[in-house]
This record gives C-alpha cells, structure tokens and sequence, in this order.
C-alpha cells in the first residue's frame, strides 16, 4: 500500500489517478496510523514551502515522517514541493528550515535570460538510471520558481536545462523525488512510476 | 530545452462547451469531457478551462463536472471562472487542478492576488489578461464598467508575482484571421512571465508567425480545433519546420 500525505498542499488527486491507472493500491491520508503501516510513501505538493512546512509542522508529519523514511528507511518519493522540502533550508519566501533529509538548500531561480517560472516541458538527462530506464532525454512537465541545490552532485538522479542547469531529479538511499511533475507527464511520467513502485 | 506549449482551451456556459466571437454569440461545441478524453488521448501539453459565464452569472464553478473534466487528463491543468476566496482554489486543487486562471477578481482585488500567491506558490496562480482596443489603445475588457489600461493592470498583477498569463485579444478571439502579434510583442516586454498568447489562430501560418515573430512560449486555441481538421500535433509538426522546439 503506498500513502499520499494529504497536508494540504494541493493536488493529491492526480498522484492517485496516476497510481489508479498503474493498478497501484494507495490512501490519501494525513492518519499517523496509516502512514505507520504504508510500505511506500508519496509527498506532493505544490505552493509556498514556508506554507509546506507549516502545513506538515501543524500534523505532525515532520516527526512521523522523518522517523518512517530516514529510521526506518521506507520508500520514499517526493514530487515537486514534496521534493524541495527535503532540503535543510528554504527561501520562500524568506529563509527556514526544510525536512533536511537531502543536504542542501532551495533557491530562488534568477539571473537567468529566460523566464521564470519554469513552466512547461523540458528535456531530462537522467545521472542515475534507476528509475529512468526508457526514458532518458524524455520531456517532462515542469512548473517551479525554485529550484534544489544539493551540496552533494552524487544525489543528483537526472537535470534538465534551462539556461543553467536545474536539478530534476533526486535519489539518496530509499529516497527518490523529482522536481517534475510524473502524474502529469503522460507517458514519459507514468514510465517512471512504474519504474519505482512497480518494476523497482 | 523548453518545447513551446499548444494548449486548447475549453470554454463552458454552465451547460456545455461553447465557442464565442469577440467573447460574443457563443456557440455549442460539445462536451467538456469528451473533449477532454480526446485532448488527452491526443497527448496535448496542457489544457485550460475555463467557465466564462461563472463570474458574470454569479455562480461557483461546478466542481463535480471540472473533476470529471480533469479525471480523463494526463497532462497539466488550468481552470478558471468565478474564484474568489482561497477556499475556491483549494477546492480545484484538490481535485487535480494544476494551476488557476482568475479573471474578475483580479481586477477588483489585488490583496487577495497576493495572498493566494504567497499561500499556493505564484506557479500556480495564473492571470487572465484580456485585451480590447479603443481608440487605438489596449484596454483590459471586463463587464464592470472599469477603464483599465493593459500597463497599468499588467503592472499591478507584476507586484503580486503571479505565475503566468493567459493573454487573450478579445478583437481576435473567434475570428480565425491571425493573432495580435503587435499585443503579444509588447506584452512579452513588459514581463518576464510565461504568456499564453489566445485569439485568432485558424490556420498553421497563423502559429508560424506568432512564434517566430514575438518570444511567447505558449499558445491557446479553441476555434481552429472545433471548426478546421486541425490537431496540436499539425500545429507542432509547422512549428518544426521554422525550428520552433516542440514536444511530439
């Protein structure tokens, strides 16, 4: 059973729909026991992340999650916002602190000649190919104003260029996020999920 | 590299999809989810719906049929028509809406544009921008009775950081004659936001030379997909051959 954390950042149905067309069995829950007893375990997310936080602080999903993922090391993947928190530090909009499970920190996107959001389909040159099989060079739906800069490069699953170069994707241990957006990605998005909760 | 998106645009009456010229005499054109499920199965990069009577007839968005709408899709969506409160946006994002088009509100509220983008992320709040000329110049149209430029709205819509722009030139909107491409040039220089350039395409030279003529990146069509043989994909397979980057 996999468990979307419902904190109210957004959008938990499409992760659902996506894991529904995989045949994939899952629960939108904030419930510590449910959480507790989900083998595989999803964070959406989109909005402000001072907001995700406060929003995970309130239930107190930062614990329980933080002990189910980096203690018990159960299968993890983050997506968008769900990706960013991982970090130690945020910026949006001002500083705080993250999960901190990924050593790094999330900035603004800026002194770029291209527009900002990123938003739309962007080309993914996968590092790690774990859960990229197939789908190396595929495009991918991206739609951020921040983006992941981890200490370590040795994180770093897949990036995407946008005039600098953005991490797309993470993956430490049990833990696997991306900046993109698998649910709605189509074909390319669906690949990847299947990759990790199915053919992993 | 970043593909230039093709993005239909469904727009509901409440009832069913209808199309309008100049945003007047709006026709029936089918079924929302329908469209939806062939839009889907067509892989298009994003759809954008919107209820364009919500605001005007007073009226809440019908979730049930927007969740309906937003089941057969794979891809991106955009949603608008009568939001007002952070509540209304919650409810379309938790039913799978990727973003929010706010229209009405944004004219009259700036406050609740900045509050809605510090509490969601500016990514997901995108701002309807809807554009008439009257006497030469290009005013925001809107059933309010407001004297708005496009500057000084543009301007204010800047300060709150919103996420995008969905530009629609209300002159061209049905008309299937081309795009504004003087209005979509100097909106892309008066922001560095992705724009949505709407109204006017009816044939492949039309998106030829909007892309390569101005640095929009996105473009949204309704008529040419109701009313010609036309897909996203024939629009794409143009765009290739001006070396516009497209996703197929």
């Amino acid at each position: 059973m996999v468990a979307i954390i419902d904190y109210g950042m957004g959008n938990v149905a499409s992760v659902q729909k996506a894991l529904n067309f995989l045949k994939i069995e899952s629960v939108i829950t904030n419930d510590r026991e449910q959480i507790e007893k989900a083998d595989q375990l999803i964070l959406p997310g989109v909005g402000s992340f001072l907001q995700g936080m406060k929003n995970l602080q309130s239930k107190g999903l930062d614990v329980l999650l933080t002990n189910e993922v980096v203690n018990k090391k159960k299968r993890f993947l983050g997506i968008c916002l769900g990706m960013q928190l991982l970090a130690e530090k945020g910026t949006e909009p001002h500083e705080n602190v993250g999960l901190g499970w990924i050593k790094g920190k999330v900035e603004r996107i800026e002194n770029i000649p291209l527009r900002v959001p990123h938003m739309g389909w962007n080309t993914v040159d996968v590092k790690i190919n774990t859960f990229y099989k197939d789908v190396d060079h595929k495009d991918f739906y991206f739609i951020h104003s921040y983006h992941f800069v981890p200490d370590s490069k040795s994180v770093i699953a897949a990036t995407t260029n946008y005039s600098i170069e953005i991490v797309a994707s993470l993956q430490q241990e049990n833990i696997f996020a991306t900046q993109f957006h698998p649910e709605k990605s189509q074909e390319a998005g669906l690949t990847v999920l299947r990759n990790f909760f199915i053919n992993a | 590299m970043l593909k230039v998106r093709i993005i239909p645009i469904l727009t509901f009456n409440g009832f069913g999809l209808v199309k309008t010229k100049n945003f007047s005499t709006p026709r029936m054109v089918g079924n929302p989810v329908q469209a939806a499920r062939v839009y889907n199965s067509r892989g298009v990069d994003e759809l954008v719906f919107l209820d364009i009577f919500a605001s005007d007839q007073k009226r809440k968005i019908n979730l049930k049929m927007v969740g309906d709408v937003i089941k057969e899709c794979y891809m991106p969506v955009g949603i608008g028509g009568g939001i007002e409160t952070i509540e209304d946006i919650n409810d379309l994002l938790k039913i799978g809406a990727d973003k929010v088009v706010i229209k009405t509100k944004a004219l009259t509220d700036v406050g609740f544009i900045k509050q809605a983008v510090a509490f969601f992320g500016s990514q997901c709040i995108t701002i309807a921008v809807d554009v008439i000329k009257k006497n030469n110049a290009y005013m925001i149209h809107n059933k309010l009775g407001l004297e708005l430029s496009l500057e000084e709205f543009v301007l204010k819509m800047e300060s709150c950081d919103v996420g995008e722009y969905v530009l629609t030139s209300v002159d061209n909107d049905g008309m299937m004659q081309g795009f504004d491409i003087a209005l979509v040039d100097l909106f892309m220089k008066t922001t560095n936001k992705p724009v949505v350039a709407v109204g006017g395409g009816g044939d492949m030279s039309h998106y030829s030379e909007l892309f390569t003529k101005t640095k929009v990146e996105a473009v949204g069509s309704a008529s040419i997909f109701h009313f010609t043989q036309y897909t996203p994909l024939d629009i794409k397979k143009e765009l290739q051959k001006h070396s516009i980057p497209v996703r197929i």
